[in-house]
């Protein structure tokens, strides 16, 4: 393949950053919502270390769950979205407004872990997924503050200055959701929302043994699109733009294409959702000089103390 | 040798509790089989001694005896740090760089909720005196309403050499193990002796899983078990770098009741003598089960599962809060002693800023008679910085129960200082009992200066050094009602509607007498008013007219010069 070819999309590494912003078990859905894109966003490819998992309370061990450790995205199909190997970077009270911004921005503090941080690069793809409460203009965080749509534009804006993304789909499942992508500004980015301005965003359906709804109607056929999906699918944006209509969603779709270069019916869906690498494989075998270096430490380490070591007095009252 | 590895499990009966111990001895920077993720993080931050719990569910010392590491609900962080200077900044980068490893927010462990113990948590490995009576380089923190769920799991799998594929970690399947009582994860690091000699010491990585299940829930009624009804998994392979793959299981009342029988037979029985206590330990080599099939470790018990009493153990604690309403209450911690002999108890306790302790009000009672602490370590809260923190160190008498008291007021916070979710309360940490006990009863920890738990079962030593926790309490405090702002702006733009308006109307309109004869009906209203409407665009001018007689009673002066102004008017247009 030609270089040309090999670059075509013009991004080198994916990165997701999957918001859940909802407390309370009524709210199931929405962490369920969230993990429903985590799983997609796992099996396509993107490692964990690349994504940054927001989830504001806990369902699966919610002592309410009647099947711990599980959380399912639907009542009769049973996939379980939480699954085995799930590691949630914000978890609880650390899901804030301002946490998020920070993430996105990547002003966090210098003790922040590498995986709590976007450490992302003018070459990256970012998703961003955010689910929860919102209204015409912000979305709720936990029933205690909200993010307005200006300071998410703001947020995108000191993102693109900063070079910290190549391109961004922003996928929003929310009452009202549209409002939030409205005054997006910075190029390079792909919006979509579950609903219009003035519409509410249905859930799905009631799974009478947790007595709460399940999923969301958009994440959930989102979901089922994405379950065809495999890492060396052809499918486009474009087809996934289409997912849930209103006979399905009961809300319409809105999507957000102005600001994004490419045509959306040429890029794939991999692109944003998978961490496909371009592999050459060289005929010719390269050798490597065997460069290890003597360290010295083995010897430094050896501290040899002159008197025995003795275990320190755990009770050190008398007894 | 750089690097050895054990694994060990242990299963107890009657509430089936299985502790998996996993312990890795090695030289400190030989990642062999270390993780390096953890190494790289004591390394940089200086740390001697670390242990982690992470737990879900409360241990229930009177039913099921001492834990092989006690831990209290939620998680707790103790770390002892190597001598140097600024520790409280390193605590800081350190619970940051923790809660990224084991995706626990760890980082909310801050100056308000981290204390320095005095005499509670000495350091578990090697130590010099000096070092270890120095409470400059330990901090302990816990937060009480973490939750743990599979996402701790997943990270606490990966530090093992094997990962969670093949060996005993294949076993641990999440679903099954969050389906408990209790669980508690451990992760703990200390010095230990490379040899006999003990002039180099070594890093001991022990992690720790601790699982109660109920084995009543098949349906027959018999507390039957097995690999498969409690991991729905059976181990079918193990991990080539360990040294010793061994299962523990504990048959000391295997002859009398409750009757059970194991399947497959055990390689070998070990006697397990400590001090006052015997008990009888079931080895299995794992190796030697895993042809033809895998290994599927079956209890079956002869009948049904009938509850008698079962022994106490000689020290157990309950706490609780006491008191009603929001403005003061108090604690209550009662300390049960159930041997033929006094002992030494060290009790620790941490209260967070907003419940203002007395500390006059404390009393340490034993039936009825006050007692007097040896020792007290009391160190006062500073508002949204420090906790209070309260150790004491008094005596048990034997066969008693010791009441400790305490009343606190709670305080007021800021509007902005409630969580979000605030009418849940707040949680405050478990209080922490240490004793020397002379006889190991119902005590399955391993001794502190071995590391596998097969080298402790010949323990010969006469004392024995217990940890435990008590329950976490939940308080309220006096909560605004945050759905108030709503309220308060709809009744507000009522009042302001309603003052504003009056206002306006009595400065800007004019009252004129009305005759009260010719006040109508209120049908003779209505026709009146629909009337008017009709009238209006064509009687504009005439109005005006007919305002000017009404206005003649008020002043002449006025209406004259009305009336020359609307001459005035008139010859204008």
């Amino acid at each position: 393949t030609s270089p040309e070819e090999f670059f075509k999309s013009g991004h080198t590494n994916n990165w997701a950053v999957l918001v859940d912003t909802s407390r309370f078990w009524f709210n199931y859905r929405h962490v369920a919502n969230v993990l429903s894109i985590y799983r997609s966003c796992k099996r396509l490819g993107i490692p964990d270390s690349r994504i940054i998992l927001m989830v504001a309370d806990d369902m699966a061990c919610n002592p309410r769950n009647p099947r711990p450790a599980t959380v399912f995205n639907n009542a009769n199909n049973q996939i379980n979205v939480y699954g085995d190997d799930v590691e949630v970077d914000y978890r609880g009270y650390e899901v804030t407004v301002e946490n998020f911004i920070r993430v996105l921005t990547g002003r966090l503090p210098p003790s922040t872990p590498r995986s709590k941080r976007l450490l992302s690069d003018e070459h990256s793809n970012v998703l961003v997924y955010m689910t929860g409460h919102g209204g015409d203009g912000f979305l709720k965080f936990q029933d205690a503050e909200e993010i307005s749509n200006v300071e998410l534009a703001d947020a995108f804006e000191q993102m693109w200055q900063k070079r910290r993304y190549h391109e961004v789909f922003f996928m929003i499942d929310t009452c009202q959701a549209e409002s939030m992508f409205q005054k997006f500004y910075s190029p390079n980015i792909l919006a979509v929302a579950s609903s219009k301005v003035g519409e509410d965003s249905l859930s799905h359906h009631v799974d009478p043994s947790i007595g709460v709804y399940v999923i969301d109607r958009y994440t959930y056929y989102a979901l089922e699109f994405l379950e065809t999906v495999t890492p060396g699918s052809k499918k486009t944006m474009g087809q996934f733009l289409e997912v849930c209509p209103k006979y399905q969603c009961i809300s319409t779709v809105a999507k957000r294409t102005d600001l994004f270069r490419r045509d959306v019916n040429k890029v794939l869906l991999t692109d944003f959702f998978g961490s496909v690498r371009n592999v050459e494989l060289l005929p010719d075998s390269i050798h490597l000089q065997n460069a290890t270096l003597h360290t010295h430490s083995e010897d430094s380490s050896d501290v040899k103390s002159d008197k025995p070591l003795s275990y320190a007095q755990q009770f050190p009252m008398p007894v | 040798m750089p690097g050895r590895r054990w694994i060990t499990t242990i299963i107890s009966l009657g509430h089936a509790a299985q502790t998996f111990l996993i312990t890795i001895n090695s030289k400190v920077q030989h990642y062999h089989l270390f993780p390096k993720s953890l190494g790289d993080v004591l390394t940089t931050y200086k740390v001697k001694e670390l242990h982690l719990s992470q737990t879900q569910g409360l241990w229930k010392h009177e039913k099921w005896g001492y834990p092989p590491e006690d831990a209290p609900p939620g998680d707790e962080l103790w770390v002892w740090f190597q001598p140097h200077s600024g520790v409280d900044q390193t605590w800081a980068d350190l619970v940051n760089a923790l809660s990224g490893l084991f995706c626990a927010s760890l980082n909310f462990m801050d100056s308000k909720s981290t204390v320095q113990p005095r005499w509670s948590f000495r350091p578990a490995g090697l130590a010099s005196e000096f070092y270890s009576a120095n409470s400059r380089f330990v901090r302990y923190s816990t937060l009480p309403r973490e939750v743990v769920c599979t996402e701790n799991l997943t990270p606490w799998k990966k530090l093992l050499p094997c990962g969670s594929k093949i060996g005993l970690a294949s076993l641990l399947n999440s679903v099954k193990i969050y389906d408990g009582f209790y669980h508690s994860l451990g992760v703990h690091v200390r010095s230990v002796c490379q040899d006999t000699q003990c002039l180099t010491p070594a890093t001991e990585l022990k992690q720790t899983l601790t699982v109660v299940y109920d084995p009543t829930t098949n349906k027959n009624g018999k507390q039957d078990w097995s690999f498969q009804s409690m991991f729905d998994r059976t181990l079918q392979s193990q991990c080539p770098l360990a040294d010793t793959r061994k299962i523990y299981v504990d048959v000391t009342t295997q002859e009398t009741l409750p009757k059970f029988s194991l399947s497959p037979v055990p390689d070998f029985v070990l006697n397990q003598k400590r001090s006052g206590e015997e008990r009888k330990i079931a080895v299995y080599q794992i190796g030697n089960h895993l042809s033809p099939s895998s290994l599927n470790l079956k209890a079956m018990y002869e009948e049904k599962l009938t509850f008698s009493n079962s022994s106490l153990p000689p020290v157990y604690a309950n706490r609780f809060v006491t008191g009603y309403g929001l403005e003061r209450g108090g604690v209550t911690c009662m300390i049960y002693n159930t041997m033929s002999s006094n002992t030494t108890v060290i009790f620790m306790e941490t209260v967070p800023w907003f419940l203002r302790v007395y500390f006059s009000s404390l009393r340490i009672e034993n039936d009825g008679k006050e007692i007097k602490p040896y020792k007290i370590n009391f160190i006062p809260a500073k508002d949204r910085a420090n906790p209070y923190q309260m150790e004491l160190v008094f005596r048990l008498f034997a066969n008693s129960v010791t009441k400790i008291t305490y009343s606190f007021e709670r305080a007021f916070l800021k509007w902005t200082e409630y969580p979000p979710d605030a009418n849940h309360g707040f949680y405050v940490s478990s209080a922490v009992v240490s004793t020397v006990l002379p006889v190991a009863s119902q005590y399955t920890a391993t001794s502190q200066s071995v590391s596998l738990l097969e080298e402790s079962f010949s323990d010969s030593s006469s004392s024995f050094f217990l940890r435990l926790h008590t329950e976490t309490l939940l308080v309220s405090l006096p909560t605004p009602d945050f759905s108030m702002p709503y309220n308060v702006i709809c009744l507000a733009c009522t009042v302001v509607a309603i003052a504003f308006g009056s206002l306006h109307n009595l400065t800007t309109r004019d009252f004129t007498a009305s005759d009260p004869s010719k006040r109508k009906g209120l049908v003779a209203k209505l026709k009146s008013f629909f009337k008017k409407e009709k009238e209006s665009p064509e009687n504009k001018p005439d109005s005006k007219e007919e305002e000017i007689p009404s206005q003649k009673d008020k002043d002449n002066s006025k209406s004259e010069e009305k009336d020359s102004k609307k001459k005035d008017g008139n010859s204008e247009t």
